[in-house]
């Protein structure tokens, strides 16, 4: 299965949820498909899954999506433990194993090596993990998880084919003000209102 | 001052500074404080397993409009500087790091940890705090929020065992 298609088959149903993904080509992948100002990319390899929960804390109504790797996820791997503690019902965590890191030389994972990350997720107290195997599988088990209230991890099996799409057209900062912005907007709130003294005004 | 006193005093001055997001990893210095996080009201609490973690769930907790704190020992603060650097400094997020300064003048363990405290927040060109006087600490803590806010950089706080209410007397030593 290729990590393209099911990112494709994401896109159709995200709508106007919130998708932070690791480093590296997927968030390329993922940016040429479903180009978004609710879109951060992560530069902190590990931190993706971290990020989200923080996210799906801080906006409870709102879904949010982490797009984590393998090799990501397996360098936070505590992670998952804090996320089935805190359990946020609108938090997706989806993880492309392709059992390399990808974007660091595509030396093998521990993945490649018989470590089963939805096991590893059940292990750590998220019970509704589940492996997709097939396009169609990642699909249904996507769209339910966008669509239900609860916690989810999906497991995507996928090969190390890439997909050449353009770069990521932005630095860190201004995807950071973008997502700002488009939270402010989307949510209706202020989040940058500052009280100057009145001498700076 | 009781150190249950003091936990009241300085969780009051974060949620006095706006603070809606608090991201804990346990101490034994710490212990009231974080009793006080867990009960405290209007205050989204995140327990970890490991300090770099809570980097990025107060910044993501940021990004979303929240302002987020992180508690922590002097070696979680170790723990944490990739995600400080690659995260909060590359994308420009603030956040208030509450360390607990262990090794500190007058401690008998943890000398190494306490020796690097200082140095490797100023090596990240993090700005920093020491508190010793509660009393200081409402107006301390609301400070380095509009700090945090305006430099859009993390700051750090010390947090000391006389500001915590657990500094035994030397004459006990």
């Amino acid at each position: 299965m290729k990590r393209y298609d099911c990112l494709k088959a994401l896109a159709a149903d995200v709508k106007d949820a919130l998708v932070v993904s690791s480093a590296g080509a997927m968030t390329l992948e993922w940016n040429s498909l479903h180009p978004n100002d609710g879109n951060l990319r992560v530069r902190t390899l590990g931190l993706c899954s971290s990020i989200a929960l923080g996210m799906a804390l801080g906006l409870p109504h709102r879904k949010v999506v982490a797009l984590d790797g393998d090799g990501s996820l397996l360098m936070n791997l505590c992670s998952l433990p804090t996320i089935a503690r805190m359990r946020p019902t609108n938090l997706v965590h989806i993880v492309f194993d392709n059992e390399v890191y990808e974007a660091s030389g595509s030396k093998k994972t521990a993945t490649g090596a018989g470590t089963d990350l939805v096991g590893v997720a059940r292990a750590a107290g998220i019970k509704n993990a589940q492996w997709a195997i097939t396009v169609d599988e990642f699909a249904k088990a996507a769209a339910a998880a966008l669509r239900g209230n609860e916690l989810c991890f999906i497991g995507a099996k996928v090969s190390t084919e890439r997909t050449a799409v353009p770069p990521f057209p932005i630095d860190e900062v201004e995807n950071k003000y973008r997502f700002m912005r488009h939270i402010e907007r989307s949510e209706k709130i202020e989040i940058f209102k500052t009280n100057l003294p009145a001498s700076y005004i | 001052m009781t150190a249950a006193e003091s936990a009241k005093i300085l969780v009051n001055g974060l949620k006095d500074a706006g603070i809606g997001l608090i991201a804990t990893l346990p101490d034994v210095n710490l212990s009231d404080l974080l009793r006080e996080v867990e009960e405290a009201k209007d205050v989204i609490h995140v327990p970890l397993c490991r300090e770099e973690e809570g980097i990025g769930i107060c910044a993501g907790g940021y990004l979303v409009g929240k302002k987020c704190a992180a508690i922590m020992q002097n070696g979680g603060f170790f723990n944490s500087t990739n995600a400080i650097v690659s995260t909060l400094l590359q994308y420009q997020i603030p956040v208030l790091l509450l360390i607990y300064y262990a090794g500190d003048i007058g401690d008998r363990t943890f000398a190494s940890t306490g020796s690097m405290t200082e140095p490797v927040l100023q090596a990240l060109g993090i700005r920093y705090y020491l508190m010793r006087d509660i009393g200081d600490a409402p107006e301390l803590i609301k400070r380095a929020q509009i700090l945090a806010e305006d430099a859009k950089k993390p700051i750090a706080l010390l947090l000391t065992k006389e500001l915590l209410g657990r500094r035994p007397a030397l004459t006990s030593l």
